[in-house]
């Protein structure tokens, strides 16, 4: 076997933003650190406005760091590059292809379309999509539309796969139901995971490493590591602990920026 | 007829706490759907209120009602006496079965099936007010003379002129048709071309627009005079004349098209390892496509006048040609004749762009329903 890939290196980060409107330059993240290890599980949380999604957008390759470099298996990353797919938040499917053309879309891309077929039909049933294969974007619920996201991205088998607040749309039954989709494609895959969220709970359910960010301009405040076993229960005292602790955390990156402030 | 009622049983279900099994479904058959949703139309029918007996009965006659009438024409046509030394043929009658058989292949229809039935009870009226038109047209003419010859020539003379000139009639409608089409493609094609990459490229944006807003509102007719001198082939400067026309619009709609589309539609297929050209077509085209459509059925209604004029002013072929050498002759029932082939020629011809359109455009949200 080769050495697994999708090792994802962030090296002092700074992105600065030009507000051409206002002339003026918006520093969205500030020397950003971040080591992200094959088949990892990782997410990033915090308030809205916090750069993680600029941080996330940086790995994909659509935006490039002001000053730093991110690195993808020791590779400097310069454009986007079907290894590290990405799951948009909502609206993002080919409204003109059907579920199973737009999950075909990244094969057809490589060319490999007729080898993959099976593969399609095998992604379609897994994520219980079957029956609407040959249904447009508009006919499905936001759920069925975010499991085609996932799959689309998931198809053309990405060393990294990053997912800017994939579920954040959707309701808190459609949300459980996704989380343990995902935990079972990320074993299925062992692919490396990025999840940007606000939903700590989510963050703790899926994932073996958090860091969270502090806002204007965005840093990683705190990495928690976090050792249980899956699938995690909820409810667990453990759970419960770990989410107490990284809601006092993050309060408590608001207290001292107003003792700062003061 | 019980269970075509809005369900306000319902509440009594929740009340008496039985388990909530909803009555089976009806069909208009009056069968039960089983497990199978209802398709839209049935549906309707379900939630429909019932109609009464006497609202049945008006319906059927309005079904009839075109019959009726189409035989009123011909009683009109046969029987009351024409003005004098006017020699009429069976032409017209012919064209009145026809059409009256046509109407009566409905009517049979919609006695078996109430989808034809419902869609014969909407057109019934219209088809109704087409009769009762010929029949006062052909009185006013034929009959009493109140609108005169030669410029108003009753309905047989104007179909046994399209009948005496069929040949060359069809040879003029494939005339219009190849040089409608030659000048439709090669604009929709430039200006597919053009439209496209001014949307996607800032660069060439920067050098059409201005070409587009010199020439834009110039109708494209405007150049015909010049044209008829410069041009090598008179055929070769129509088809430029009517492209010029169809150009203008499809790059128009195609730019808007490609500037509208949503930024994270390039960004996802640019992360799937989507090559320059496939964003192109298998990006740009496809989601700027309601808006080219736009333009292709703008371009095309801009062609069809661009044809007429050409083939009225030079060409020496073609309906339009054809309208214009009757007038040399002062036949007015051809002339007539002449616009009634051009508007069946149009009809058809944008009812296929149509028919295109629906297709292509399927994948669009609630547009079609």
């Amino acid at each position: 076997m080769t050495t697994p890939a999708g090792h994802i290196s962030i090296k002092n980060v700074t992105k600065i933003f030009a507000r051409t409107d206002l002339n003026s330059t918006l520093v969205a993240l500030e020397g950003v650190n971040m080591e992200v290890r094959p088949a990892e599980f990782i997410s990033i949380v915090g308030t809205s406005g916090c750069g993680k999604s600029t941080l996330l957008r940086i790995i994909a390759g659509l935006e490039t760091a002001t000053f730093g470099q991110a690195y993808c298996d020791g590779e400097p990353i310069s454009g986007t590059n079907p290894k590290r797919g990405l799951v948009f938040q909502e609206h993002s499917l080919f409204p003109w292809l059907s579920v199973r053309d737009n999950i075909a879309f990244g094969l057809r891309a490589a060319g490999s379309y007729k080898s993959g077929a099976k593969l399609v039909e095998g992604l379609i049933s897994i994520v219980g999509l079957s029956e609407f294969a040959d249904s447009y974007p508009h006919q499905l619920s936001g759920g069925m539309r975010q499991r085609v996201s996932l799959v689309r991205a998931l198809v053309v088998r990405p060393d990294v796969l990053l997912l800017d607040e994939p579920l954040g749309a959707l309701d808190s039954f459609t949300r459980m139901n996704i989380q343990d989709e995902l935990l079972k494609l990320w074993n299925e895959h062992k692919n490396t995971m990025i999840l940007i969220t606000h939903d700590v709970d989510e963050a703790i359910y899926l994932s073996q490493r958090i860091y969270i960010m502090s806002p204007r301009p965005g840093r990683i405040a705190r990495e928690i590591p976090l050792r249980m076993s899956y699938p995690r229960n909820r409810g667990s005292s453990e759970f419960v602990g770990v989410r107490n602790e990284i809601l006092r955390r993050l309060d408590f990156a608001k207290e001292e920026q107003e003792e700062y402030n003061l | 007829m019980e269970a075509l009622r809005p369900r306000k049983d319902n509440e009594e279900v929740k009340m008496t706490g039985k388990t909530a099994s909803l009555p089976p479904v009806p069909t208009a058959s009056g069968q039960p759907l089983e497990s199978r949703a209802p398709t839209p139309w049935e549906l309707r029918q379900i939630e429909a209120a019932p109609k009464s007996k006497s609202r049945a009965a008006a319906d059927r006659v309005i079904c009839a009602l075109p019959l009726f009438m189409a035989a009123i024409v011909l009683i009109q046509y046969k029987l009351t006496p024409n003005l004098a030394d006017a020699a009429t043929t069976n032409i017209y009658t012919g064209f009145i079965l026809l059409m009256a058989f046509l109407v009566l292949v409905k009517f049979i229809r919609s006695i078996f099936s109430k989808k034809s039935f419902e869609n014969l009870l909407e057109k019934a009226p219209l088809y109704t007010a087409g009769f009762l038109l010929s029949a006062l047209y052909d009185y006013a003419t034929l009959k009493t003379g109140i609108l005169p010859l030669p410029y108003f020539p009753w309905p047989d003379r104007i179909l046994n002129g399209i009948y005496e000139d069929r040949v060359l009639l069809l040879d003029c409608i494939k005339n219009s048709l190849i040089l409608l089409f030659s000048g439709y493609f090669a604009g929709a094609a430039t200006g597919l071309l053009t439209g496209l990459s001014a949307g996607l490229s800032r660069r060439v944006r920067y050098w059409i627009l201005p070409m587009i807003q010199i020439l834009g509102p110039i109708p494209s007719t405007t150049w015909l005079p010049i044209i008829l001198i410069v041009a090598a082939s008179l055929f070769g400067g129509s088809v430029f004349l009517i492209a010029l026309g169809v150009w203008y619009p499809v790059t128009m709609t195609s730019m808007q098209g490609v500037l509208n589309i949503p930024k994270a539609n390039f960004e996802a297929a640019s992360i799937l390892g989507a090559s320059k050209l496939r964003l192109l077509f298998g990006v740009a085209l496809p989601a700027a496509m309601p808006n080219i459509f736009q333009g292709l059925t703008q371009g095309m209604s801009v062609a069809c006048t661009a044809l007429m004029v050409a083939e009225m002013m030079g060409v020496e072929s073609g309906l339009g040609w054809y309208i214009n050498w009757q007038r040399g002759w002062a036949e007015f029932a051809k002339m007539y004749g002449a616009v009634i082939v051009i508007c069946v020629t149009f009809s058809v011809v944008n009812f296929i762009l149509n028919f295109i359109k629906r297709r292509v455009l399927r994948w669009q949200e609630g547009q079609w329903n």
